[in-house]
């Protein structure tokens, strides 16, 4: 399948029907929606670059989906994060969570930050995005475990994980966190901005379940080499 | 207090180098071009429009318990100040205000536009100056409030056709407690009132006793309601009384729209069969003098008009309309360009806009 020619590029009909998964022809490229992207001159850009850009010419290109922009506010990350939240395909109220946990945790940083004196402003963080990468950063574990057979036992072994699985770990726990252990009566963007900002300060219940995590990894270490890859 | 004025001149010192970089206009105040010095209404000219300046917390204290929008209040909350914008429509009224004949009837202004414009914290702004000048303010923060949402509905003890709503009335009379003190102790009643068969309140008895009245016995404070709008609608205009009355109003077309409250057998609550609004509408008659009335319209929390409606024909309906007629409109309009760079710049102050792009 991967290996159509260009002259069967529309219509392609796959052997097996994909229902999940995108349904194009892996000739498609990637749309690239940053603006900077396109404004750096010519002279900058390495060999590889170049060769990516006359690619993009001749190609045809994926519609972008509609969840990213080419706004300033565009952010992958938050984008996965509302992704992860959304129940029942409500992207509508899912992002409106997010705006207001964005919103609350600007509120609390910038009231502490015109109450406190002067020594103390440089170090309060206003910036919510920052404050959301920051956190989801220290919440993401380093190494996970996976459950490998042996000789008819299944050993807890500890393995390296890849930069997008260690990335939606930091956001489920937080995700699950928020929606299980707090109480009843409070709004999720309250919980989560919570949650956020114990999290930008290295304490807090996600913290807890990495450090765990951790701990059970370094106590199996000398199962490491029942990993073969 | 100490603290925002230490806090306000070490920001200007770095603020005031990138205005005199970027800025044409020199001004010789320490603060910035979206700031002013001047905290009294009443000193409020055209020369001020498109600035900010900053209400006293112990004025917001006392003048808005719950006067002020929610979303104003968390503002309040997050920036350790309260800060108002001069704009044309609130300096018109406050112009007006100063220039009125006490003798005559009261005037009627009425705040129109669309949702989000400011009427609302115009209306604030009036107040205040209204407050400054030390008239006694009638204060109503939602007229809507007292139309939906009833908790408790009872008959009317004085009418029988009529329903009381205590809570609301309680919440009200807490509130006029605490803006109007200095004048509780000074106005005394004219007239004699009856509660129930053994407590009255005898005439010439202080406004404080009848407002303490109230609060103590839940089940007659719209009647007490009444009789204090009574009581200050009588006396207002009179040669021996040395105040003059502010009647402010949020929400007017509540009044006289519909309302969602429901009798036992499940019927519309007209509001008129309500006493609050009942006395309130006698209020905005103007057949007193020595005092103005200011009022604002809200579709926001009307009940049963299109969201699209903002002008007075609309929200108020007929009979509201001919009940306000004549009444000096006036429109607020969204912000102007100066307005919206000297939000813009107030926002960068006081760190609210933290991406970097927004820097420019």
């Amino acid at each position: 399948m991967a290996a159509s020619i260009s002259g069967l590029l529309k219509p392609w009909t796959p052997r097996v029907f994909l229902v999940r998964w995108s349904r194009y022809n892996p000739y498609y490229l990637e749309p690239e929606v940053s603006k900077e992207a396109y404004s750096r001159p010519e002279t900058e850009l390495s060999a590889e670059e170049k060769e990516q850009r006359e690619l993009k010419a001749l190609r045809p290109i994926k519609a972008a989906t509609s969840g990213v922009s080419s706004s300033v506010f565009d952010d992958p990350v938050i984008s996965k994060f509302i992704n992860m939240m959304m129940e029942h395909g409500n992207k509508v109220l899912a992002r409106e969570i997010m705006t207001q946990t964005l919103e609350n945790i600007k509120k609390k940083q910038v009231e502490k930050y015109h109450k406190a004196s002067e020594g103390e402003r440089e170090a309060i963080e206003c910036n919510p995005y920052t404050i959301f990468h920051q956190a989801l950063e220290n919440c993401k574990p380093v190494v996970g475990l996976a459950s490998i057979q042996k000789g008819g036992k299944y050993y807890q072994v500890p393995i390296p994980l890849t930069d997008n699985r260690r990335r939606f770990l930091a956001m489920k726990w937080m995700i699950t966190e928020c929606r299980d252990n707090k109480h009843r009566r409070t709004h999720m963007y309250e919980k989560l901005s919570q949650e956020l900002l114990a999290a930008f300060g290295k304490e807090g219940n996600v913290m807890k379940k990495k450090y765990e995590l951790h701990k059970m990894a370094e106590a199996n270490r000398a199962y490491a080499h029942y990993r073969w890859w | 207090m100490l603290q925002v004025t230490h806090v306000r001149s070490l920001h200007s010192g770095g603020r005031r180098q990138q205005q005199e970089a970027v800025a044409v206009d020199s001004e010789p105040e320490p603060f910035s071009v979206f700031r002013t010095q001047e905290s009294d209404p009443a000193c409020h000219s055209e020369t001020h429009i498109g600035q900010y300046y900053t209400l006293p917390s112990a004025h917001i204290r006392t003048l808005f318990p719950s006067g002020l929008p929610w979303r104003y209040q968390q503002q309040v909350k997050t920036f350790n100040e309260a800060c108002i914008m001069v704009r044309q429509p609130s300096l018109e009224v406050i112009s007006y205000l100063k220039k009125t004949d006490y003798s005559k009837p009261a005037l009627r202004y009425l705040f129109y536009g669309q949702k989000g414009t400011g009427k609302t914290i115009s209306l604030c702004h009036a107040v205040h100056f209204c407050y400054t000048q030390g008239w006694l303010v009638l204060h109503i923060p939602d007229a809507h409030q007292w139309v939906k949402n009833c908790k408790e509905l009872l008959p009317s003890s004085y009418n029988a056709s009529r329903f009381d709503q205590p809570l609301q009335a309680t919440t009200w009379l807490r509130n006029f407690r605490l803006t109007n003190e200095r004048f509780l102790s000074k106005i005394k009643t004219k007239h004699r009132y009856m509660w129930t068969k053994r407590e009255f309140t005898e005439e010439g008895s202080l406004l404080g006793e009848l407002v303490d009245q109230g609060i103590s016995r839940v089940k007659s404070s719209s009647d007490v309601v009444g009789a204090v709008m009574k009581e200050l609608r009588l006396q207002s205009g009179q040669p021996g009384s040395d105040f003059h009355l502010a009647v402010a109003v949020d929400g007017v077309n509540g009044l006289w729209g519909r309302s969602t409250i429901k009798k036992e057998d499940r019927s519309a609550v007209d509001p008129e069969e309500l006493t609050l609004i009942y006395n309130l509408r006698k209020l905005m008659r103007n057949d007193w003098t020595g005092g103005a009335i200011i009022a604002t319209l809200s579709q926001t929390g009307s009940l049963y008009t299109p969201k699209s409606a903002y002008l007075p024909q609309e929200l108020l309906g007929e009979r509201g309309f001919d009940s306000m007629d004549p009444f000096i409109p006036v429109s607020v309009p969204n912000y102007s360009e100066k307005e919206f760079e000297s939000c813009y710049l107030y926002y960068m102050d006081r760190h609210w806009l933290q991406h970097p792009q927004s820097e420019r």
